[in-house]
């Protein structure tokens, strides 16, 4: 993201080109110290290593400006300068600007090529083993120790002459660290579409509460952060013998503190904050102090990179040697904060637990893991080179290293600049960097946090979140079919409401979108025992499940209806368990007796088994009502009998076939378009006027005439509303 | 055997066994209802000290590894226990069974009324025999309506400290069932069980009574109160490999139990509620949970 804007920057593409340059010598002299280490003596090295690194590097320079051939000879040029120019500081300082030029070009064919660049990188460091090899490793096994001393020594030469401009550079330093303290978060600033995710998560505490939460965890982020700093740069200034020290002392530690609290705002504005103050705190007061420790090498680099900076003047090559020391600290303390940093991550993630808490983690986790690798990288190259340089101790090799946009800007630009100019280069690099030798696994946790961001964006989004309810509920409602369900409230007869809440999303998509199911006449339906009679149709016996909705939607003010299933549907494997779960009760009188007994509406479909075995040329012509059961149940209990025509069933599950079946103890099983699936027909659903038992007596049940002629009524007027329905409809599908 | 002890207004307990139990009022007089003359002395017994009540406790519960002395024991047993009872003229005889009897069956009802007819598992010889003995004691009870004879058929009892074929099926960690059924269960506590037994023995009620816990739980939902896992097989090949077992004789699952895990049984407590007063205080959930403890 950053890297784009970053990428116009002129200052950037030098850094981008430092970078090549940095990771070259880095994994030269990796290898060097490995390999040829006691051979290369001082002297010899001297000599040798211009002639030989010229080549390597000119083949590096080739390869990454491969579009681009003209560039070579200046790159190639540039890359002599570094190994060979040494004994004349004009001749570096004039080919500066081609250099720069060179760079530029370069970085930007290293970055189109950056998978190229690697194996380039680890060519040109094969290539350059000897040199650096005769450069660096003159005292190899005690190098870092040398370099650190060596470069200390420096420090302690350059401070008097520099002494007195103090105050000139103080100007520089209070406006430095500004802008310093944030820059190693700010590039990871959060892309505002998040934001809304964050609000939702939030609306658990109030703002207020929130803000009282994060105001606390700043105040003890702050106070940990300047107590870390503080021991860190004194730590950091005792290793580091000069003149100002309490000067030095004082701003580096602010700038640590400021760094740290910086980080820790960041850290806090993407914490999940929701439910966990105290996590927060504890969060923040641990980046506060990591980020703390890390900074006050950054910061005491950098203030003594100030005087570096106006000796430089003087001395350039030494300026250069703070820079780079302050470059080297950084990586190393920064690696070390990212280090904990990632830790903590890790151990955030896993405290905030489940859910949606964790969205907000992986943004922290990706800036943290930029910030590591980045830093590493710096460090990797950085440091390697400097100890390189510091053994040398020669003036020009070691101002090479450094990019060419640095380095112009030393003779040519005035000093005041300077303050601003080498931190540019380094923040770049930051961005720069991230696909450089980022260990794989890292990469991979990178893009793992990143696609759990989306998916978390996703998540937030309300269709999705519905669409993903629905899945659940029709994960569950799979496992209930297949026997494993569990479920603990389940009511005698089978049906288990949690799994239908579950599956509500889905109901409502098949009811409302699918099938459309349009109802009329829905108040005919009284209160109490009711006996609704209804038409089966299609294979599947979809339509009591649909009947109980049109009801529970219709008529919420009725108990909740149940509908009967032949004992076929429940002989079924799969399809029984489920269907009982979802409210079927199996259709005997013992059940319907007591359904009706408990006041609720009873959906029965006589016509039974053979209505769903029915040709579909036949469909909606109603079957014989078996042996008239409904009529018996409604005599006995009084209860009235509200015929009902469903439409629309015969197209969702259209029989197209039998398959044998009784290995699995059906009759058949029933061949259909999609499987078990319906299709989208749309459906209704009309009630007709009650049938009232008033006036016959239970005893009528007996009475097979009357039966008979109850019977016969309710079919005539269930299939003359079916009539009525498939003549309004115009089209199966559409309605 | 404890609440009895604990009840201040029982003054003995007369146990009639095969081993001697612990306990202040315990009286004890051997008897081994598998003897040929069990029934002699069960009547020299029971005239010699009359007891208020009796339970006919003496079956087996364990695996049951000799069906013929199971099947003594339980037929011929109650047998000489109903003769003994109506030579005594015992007031009170109180015989537990269990809802098994009525079978797991696709064209059960919801609920399973005491009236339902008791269908068996052809399968089990436990089951049979079971119904055979809810025979002879409901024809016991015809030819002598001046005593109260009460049959409980309980619901599966579950708890830490009962052994049958339900907890033994529950304790696995990985409980096979049917792949695409998943029936209803019940289960009772065990004690709530020893309440109910201790009910029966004032209850002005005489008949079969289901002894069911609080609500049902399909058998999935059961097995993973109890801590195990379901393992859902294919009907075929399970009962397949169920018959293979049972065949070799390693049958560690009793090839009856496949219909248990097919079809759902429930029994409606209500008229247990009502005659004896027994209202379960255990939910299945805790009965099931129950096991996992023990």
């Amino acid at each position: 993201m950053a890297k784009g804007v970053l990428g116009n920057d002129p200052f950037q593409r030098g850094a981008a080109s430092r970078d090549g340059g940095s990771a070259k010598p880095g994994d030269g002299t990796k290898e060097a110290s490995a390999g040829d280490a006691k051979p290369a003596r001082k002297e010899a090295a001297r000599k040798s290593a211009p002639p030989a690194k010229q080549p390597a590097r000119a083949k590096a320079g080739g390869g990454k400006t491969s579009s681009a051939p003209g560039k070579k000879s200046a790159a190639a040029k540039a890359g002599g300068a570094s190994g060979g120019s040494r004994d004349s500081h004009a001749a570096g300082d004039a080919k500066v600007p081609e250099t720069a030029k060179a760079g530029g070009r370069k970085s930007a064919a290293s970055r189109e090529a950056d998978e190229a660049r690697k194996s380039e990188v680890a060519k040109a460091g094969g290539h350059k083993t000897p040199a650096a090899g005769g450069a660096g490793p003159a005292e190899a096994p005690g190098r870092k120790q040398g370099t650190r001393a060596a470069e200390r020594k420096h420090e302690a030469e350059a401070a008097p002459p520099h002494a007195e401009q103090p105050a000139a550079l103080t100007d520089d330093e209070a406006a430095l660290p500004l802008r310093e303290p944030a820059a190693p978060v700010s590039p990871h600033s959060p892309p505002p579409p998040r934001q809304p995710v964050l609000s939702d998560e939030l609306g658990a505490r109030t703002p207020q509460q929130r803000e009282v939460d994060h105001a606390l965890a700043e105040a003890l982020a702050a106070e940990v952060a300047e107590a870390t700093a503080k021991v860190a740069v004194d730590e950091a200034m005792e290793r580091r013998p000069g003149e100002e020290q309490d000067v030095d002392r004082l701003m580096a530690t602010e700038m640590a503190t400021e760094m740290a609290e910086a980080a820790v705002e960041e850290v806090l504005e993407h914490s999940p904050s929701t439910q966990h103050p105290e996590r927060e705190r504890e969060l923040a007061a641990a980046v506060a102090a990591q980020v703390a420790e890390a900074a006050a090498e950054v910061a005491v680099a950098e203030v003594l990179d100030r005087h570096a900076v106006s000796r430089r003047q003087a001395f350039p090559e030494e300026g250069d040697e703070g820079l780079e020391e302050r470059a080297a600290n950084a990586g190393e303390g920064e690696e070390e904060g990212f280090q904990d940093t990632f830790d903590l991550e890790a151990e955030a993630e896993g405290g905030f637990g489940p859910g949606e808490d964790d969205e907000e983690v992986p943004f922290q986790d990706t800036s943290g893991l930029e910030l590591s690798v980045t830093l590493s990288v710096t460090e990797q190259g950085t440091r390697e080179t400097s100890s390189l340089e510091a053994e040398v101790e020669a003036p020009d090799a070691t101002r090479d290293e450094f990019p060419p946009g640095r380095r112009g800007p030393l003779s040519l630009v005035p000093p005041p600049d300077e303050g601003e100019r080498p931190r540019e280069p380094f923040f770049t690099d930051q961005v720069r960097e991230p696909e450089g030798p980022r260990p794989l696994a890292q990469r991979a946790a990178g893009m793992l946090s990143l696609a759990r961001d989306i998916a978390g964006q996703a998540l937030a989004s309300e269709g999705l979140g519905r669409a993903l309810g629905a899945m659940n509920g029709l994960m569950e409602a799979v496992r209930a079919g297949l026997g494993t369900g569990g479920g603990a409230n389940i009511d005698e007869y089978g049906k288990d409401p949690a799994l239908v809440e579950h599956l509500e999303p889905v109901l409502e998509f098949l009811y409302s979108q699918y099938w459309r199911v349009s109802v009329q006449g829905a108040d005919h339906v009284p209160q109490g025992a009711a006996i609704l009679v209804a038409n089966h149709s299609g294979a599947l016996p979809y339509d009591g499940l649909v009947m109980s909705l049109v009801l529970s939607r219709e008529r919420p003010d009725l108990r909740e209806p149940r509908w009967l299933v032949e004992d076929q549907v429940f002989h079924a494997p799969v399809l029984g368990t489920l269907f009982n779960r979802l409210g079927a009760v199996r259709a005997c009188p013992e059940n319907a007796l007591r359904l009706l007994d408990e006041q609720r509406p009873l959906v029965v479909f006589p016509e039974g088994y053979q209505a769903l075995s029915k040709p579909f040329a036949e469909r909606y012509r109603l079957k014989r009502f078996g042996r008239g059961g409904f009529v018996k149940l409604a005599l006995r209990t009084g209860a009235p009998i509200v015929p009902v025509a469903i439409v629309g069933g015969e197209e969702t599950s259209p029989l197209l076939g039998r398959l044998p079946a009784s290995f699995l103890g059906l009759p058949y099983l029933p061949l259909t378009p999609l499987g078990p699936l319906p299709l989208p027909a749309k459906w209704s659903v009309r009630f007709g006027e009650p049938i009232g038992m008033e006036g016959l007596p239970p005893e009528a049940a007996d009475d097979l005439g009357e039966v008979q002629r109850l019977t016969e009524r309710t079919r005539e007027s269930i299939q003359g509303m079916v009539q009525s329905l498939l003549r309004e409809r115009r089209s199966v599908f559409a309605g | 055997m404890h609440r009895l002890e604990r009840d201040p207004e029982v003054e003995s307990i007369l146990v009639l066994d095969v081993a001697r139990p612990e306990g202040a009022k315990v009286e004890f007089h051997r008897v081994d209802l598998t003897r040929h003359d069990a029934e002699g002395e069960l009547t020299d017994a029971l005239t010699e000290r009359p007891v208020d009540a009796l339970y006919h406790l003496a079956f087996l519960l364990g695996p049951i590894r000799d069906g013929s002395l199971a099947h003594e024991l339980e037929v011929i047993g109650t047998m000489n226990v109903l003769t003994a009872a109506g030579r005594a003229r015992l007031p009170r005889l109180v015989v537990p069974s269990m809802t098994a009897v009525y079978g797991a069956r696709g064209n059960n009802p919801a609920l399973l009324r005491e009236e339902s007819p008791m269908q068996g598992c052809p399968h089990s010889r436990f089951v049979t025999d079971k119904v055979e003995v809810e025979g002879q004691v409901r024809a016991f009870r015809e030819r002598h309506p001046d005593l109260r004879v009460l049959v409980l058929r309980f619901a599966p009892v579950l708890g830490p400290s009962v052994d049958n074929p339900a907890t033994r099926f529950l304790k696995r960690g990985v409980v096979p069932t049917l792949l695409g059924f998943d029936p209803l269960w019940q289960a009772l506590h065990e004690e709530d069980a020893a309440r109910a037994l201790h009910l029966a023995l004032r209850a002005d009620a005489s008949g079969e009574f289901n002894i069911v816990g609080r609500g049902v739980l399909p058998l999935s939902g059961i097995i993973q109160q109890a801590g195990a896992r379901p393992l859902p097989l294919p009907g075929p090949l399970f009962r397949a490999a169920l018959h293979t077992l049972d065949m070799v004789g390693t049958g560690t699952l009793p090839v009856a139990l496949l219909d248990y895990i097919h079809y759902s049984w429930v029994a409606d407590g209500e008229r247990a509620e009502s005659a004896l007063g027994f209202i379960p205080y255990h939910h299945v959930r805790d009965a099931a949970a129950a096991l996992r403890r023990s």
